[in-house]
């Protein structure tokens, strides 16, 4: 109870569940739905209040900074992204009321330094194969301009950077400068998710590649592109000429 | 009876050379002569005695005897194998022998029992002969060309079939027939036919009919045989195609590549038809082979309808109707075989319009005709459109009609006369811009408040890109012509009415036409030999922007009609070419689209290979689609929430209602 702070029924459940192994009781406790944590609300309206916009009733860029600030984290860490997605925030760089309450709430989240506690967390939600790729799919929509269909060329760019360097694929770097010497267009959402499966299909030296694969002829391009520039056996090869 | 056959073995052996056969003979008809006569004496022992003992009846042991103590007799059955096949190598080498006396022999053999029959002469008959027609065949290869060889072949195979005729069992001809055809054909099959300069190619080239008959009739009665001749024609077909379509000498000329296709499909058709009797297989391998090499030559839709467009501009002058259908027939066919359709429609339309416009076509019906073979090749959508240029002249005519009809007043001045065209049935062309005479454009406002008057809602645009016009003219020495020109052509000497002299940027400012078409008019009016109705400083063939044009004085003609419009459909330079290739891709998307819509909604859920052959099934009739645009679509429609992919199987599609 003192680690988790949990509440007492809580943590026999879950002791319950393990058959009073400790370390079991821990897992159990935290892949439970977080629902079941109590959180204050009126600390959240607090904290909510602390960074709110001036004018609206958002977070907005600049409270986000100050939060990032408080937790002593980067914005551009990826963690503000699993952030986002617990929240179900509908756009990047800010927060509706009811997405910052609602999200920090299945948190279990209700101060800063639960806040805190909880970061690792979330950093390791992205090793969980199934939460990467609904965080993933998320960041599609997350990123997008609001009432656009497809993802502007650089955000997208600089999403799978992000992403990829989390959970690392080789070619993200090749990928990302075909997209600009030869696309140069905006992202579809169908293009984005086939990329994820491309990612975690096709291994990096293209050796099991499929030509007849139905992947979106973007895909397609870049594997020609690669061949081009003699990326085949290893993935890891020869740099690309200019 | 043993014993007495004993007796007449040994007299049949003494015989010497000659009369061992005759001997032989002589004593079997005796024999048989007796066998007979003990048969009826001991006929009633055969009847009841013999059946029930299980004993070989009385003729039957005769034979048997004979068959035992005579033929099978050491000294006699090889000297009468060995005779009997000398007898036969004699024949074949060209002597004369006794054919009746072989025939009796011969049967007897028969009658002794079809395993004597075999075994003591057939087998070693057809080895013998195996052996015969190995060494004759390899002989004649050697020193006989491709032709004489098959004739030989083919004597040698009747005269066998003959032989068995007279003097052997019905059931060796197959046999015999079998042996010679395997040692003289199919054993020589591949040098055969690509013997040097008299092979099958060379037949082919030079129309052997005579040859190639009898080649295929030989060759027919051996396996793959034919499948030979079929491979090689094809292969020489397609490489002679493939060079017709490529070479740059005869790109130049669309009507002579045109007609050189024609030529070959026609000399095909003929061997086909007089040397292969029509062979089905034939017919296809000819088929195959045109699709493939006329599909190489991009150009070859944009050909054929500029060869059609020669021939109903002036080709079918004169031509009776049953040989004008003879020839659009046999355009189709070519049709037939091209793998872009779509593109043959754009040109086609292109080529009508030009036509139709400039009314020049030789005959209507012609057109016509044509319209419904292509009606009944492709389907109503293919032609709709033509045939909606086909109504927008006839209507024309009778607005033109009722206009002047209208308009009395005008009979005295310059006649009008309008094709009114419906913007989704011509190929679209961009209207220009262009200041019509005064006298013209009066009467042009005249019209169109005549036609919106009673077409209200419409819109007209001039398409003074596309008219022509006929003018009277006066020289400087008096002499008169009348004109014929392009619209264009008329707005810059009508100028001249006016002005002795007009320098380029003066003419550019008056009639506002495009640069590169006003530039094109002018050389066409003041650099041509025979059409130089003006004249122009500096005396260059191109058009700067500073010179000046006059009247042409001096022009003189033989003619007092001179053409000088530029409306002939003519074969499209490298940048038009490049243009209208991208309208025919433009055009094909939504096509692709459609088909996908179509089938996905039949099928509901189709994995991605599927949907793409099916889509290029349905598309065939009139392109071959690219795969990669394909997915392009899928894509587009994706993205448009028309289709989404399966969350499981990430190469199913599914339709979204």
């Amino acid at each position: 109870m003192a680690i988790t702070g949990a509440r007492q029924k809580a943590a026999v459940q879950a002791l319950k569940a393990s058959d009073w192994h400790l370390e079991g009781a821990f897992d159990v406790f935290y892949s439970q739905p977080q629902s079941k944590t109590h959180t204050d609300s009126r600390h959240l309206e607090e904290l909510y209040n602390r960074y709110k916009d001036p004018y609206l009733d958002m977070i907005m860029a600049d409270g986000i900074a100050r939060l990032c600030n408080d937790l002593q984290v980067d914005p551009q860490d990826i963690v503000m992204l699993v952030v986002s997605w617990h929240m179900k925030a509908a756009t990047m760089c800010e927060f509706s009321k009811q997405e910052f309450v609602g999200g920090l709430q299945s948190l279990g989240i209700d101060s800063l330094e639960k806040f805190q506690e909880r970061i690792p967390f979330m950093r390791s939600e992205l090793k969980d194969e199934q939460k990467f790729r609904e965080i993933y799919t998320f960041s599609f929509g997350w990123a997008k301009e609001k009432g656009q269909k497809s993802l502007a060329l650089d955000t997208a760019i600089g999403m799978w950077q992000l992403l990829f360097a989390e959970k690392h694929w080789p070619l993200v770097d090749h990928w990302c400068q075909f997209l600009q010497a030869r696309h140069n267009k905006a992202i579809s959402r169908d293009t984005w998710s086939q990329l994820l499966e491309f990612t975690r299909t096709v291994d990096s030296g293209l050796a099991n590649y499929d030509a007849e694969g139905a992947w979106p002829y973007l895909i397609d391009e870049f594997v020609d592109y690669l061949n081009e520039n003699g990326v085949g056996a290893d993935g890891f090869s020869r740099t690309i000429g200019a | 009876m043993t014993s007495h056959l004993k007796e007449i073995s040994k007299s049949i052996e003494a015989a010497q050379g000659e009369s061992f056969l005759e001997e032989l003979n002589r004593k079997w008809n005796d024999h048989n002569k007796a066998l007979q006569m003990i048969r009826d004496i001991l006929m009633y022992m055969d009847r009841t005695y013999i059946p029930s003992n299980h004993k070989t009846p009385v003729h039957e042991l005769g034979l048997n005897l004979w068959r035992d103590n005579i033929i099978h007799s050491s000294k006699i059955q090889s000297r009468l194998l060995n005779t009997l096949l000398e007898l036969v190598h004699r024949e074949r080498t060209g002597e004369v022998i006794d054919r009746g006396l072989m025939r009796n022999i011969i049967k007897m053999l028969m009658d002794l029992g079809s395993a004597v029959y075999q075994e003591d002469f057939e087998k070693h008959f057809l080895e013998v002969s195996a052996e015969f027609y190995k060494v004759e065949s390899q002989k004649f290869i050697e020193c006989c060309d491709c032709g004489e060889y098959l004739k030989k072949a083919e004597k040698r195979l009747n005269e066998e079939i003959e032989r068995v005729t007279h003097y052997l069992d019905a059931k060796s001809e197959i046999k015999i027939t079998s042996v010679v055809e395997k040692e003289m054909i199919a054993n020589h099959m591949p040098r055969l036919v690509h013997m040097e300069n008299s092979g099958l190619v060379n037949m082919l080239l030079d129309d052997k009919y005579e040859d190639l008959g009898r080649m295929y009739n030989l060759f027919r009665r051996v396996p793959n045989g034919l499948l030979t001749i079929r491979e090689v024609m094809t292969s020489h077909l397609r490489e002679t195609g493939k060079q017709l379509v490529t070479d740059p000498e005869r790109l130049k000329d669309p009507v002579e590549f045109v007609q050189r296709l024609l030529d070959e499909k026609d000399k095909y058709d003929s061997i086909i038809n007089k040397a292969f009797s029509n062979d089905k297989t034939f017919q296809n391998a000819l088929t195959n082979s045109f699709e493939y090499f006329i599909n190489l030559n991009a150009r070859s839709p944009e050909f054929i309808s500029l060869f059609v467009d020669d021939k109903l501009r002036k080709g079918l002058k004169g031509v009776s109707e049953e040989d004008v259908e003879i020839i659009l027939d046999k355009v189709m066919m070519l049709f037939r075989y091209l793998q872009e359709k779509d593109v043959f429609e754009k040109y086609y339309k292109q080529h009508l319009a030009k036509r139709l416009l400039s009314g020049k076509t030789v005959s209507d019906d012609a057109e016509r005709s044509l319209i419904v073979k292509l009606k009944t090749e492709c389907g109503y959508q293919f032609t709709s459109k033509l045939e909606g240029m086909f109504t927008d002249m006839k209507t024309s005519q009778d607005t033109m009609q009722g206009f002047y009809a209208s308009h009395p007043e005008l009979g005295e001045g310059p006649t009008l006369v309008v094709q009114v065209l419906t913007t989704g049935s011509w190929p679209t062309q961009p209207s220009s811009t262009c200041n019509l005479p005064s006298e013209m454009s009066a009467l042009c406002e005249k019209f169109r408040s005549y036609y919106l008057g009673t077409h209200t809602g419409r819109r007209l645009s001039w398409q003074t890109n596309m008219g022509n016009a006929d003018m009277k003219a006066t020289f400087g020495k008096g002499q008169k012509h009348e004109l014929n020109v392009s619209t264009y052509q008329m707005c810059v000497l009508m100028l001249f009415n006016n002005a002795e002299r007009l320098n380029y940027k003066e003419i550019e400012q008056a009639t506002e036409i495009p640069a590169p078409e006003l530039k094109r008019c002018l050389q066409s009016m003041a650099c041509v030999k025979g059409k130089n109705v003006l004249r122009k400083e500096p005396m260059s063939k191109d058009i700067g922007e500073e010179d000046a044009f006059f009247v042409n004085d001096k022009f003189s003609s033989k003619f007092y009609k001179v053409k000088i419009g530029t409306v002939v459909a003519q074969k499209e330079s490298e940048p038009e070419k490049q243009e209208t290739r991208q309208r025919v891709e433009e055009d094909r998307k939504p096509q692709i689209e459609a088909a996908l819509v179509r089938i996905m909604k039949s099928r509901r859920v189709l994995d991605h290979n599927n949907l793409i052959s099916e889509v290029t099934k349905q598309l065939q009739q009139r392109f071959l689609p690219n795969p990669t645009e394909i997915k392009k679509r899928i894509e587009s429609l994706i993205e448009r929430d028309f289709l989404e992919r399966d969350n499981v199987d990430r190469k199913l599609y599914r339709y979204l209602a």
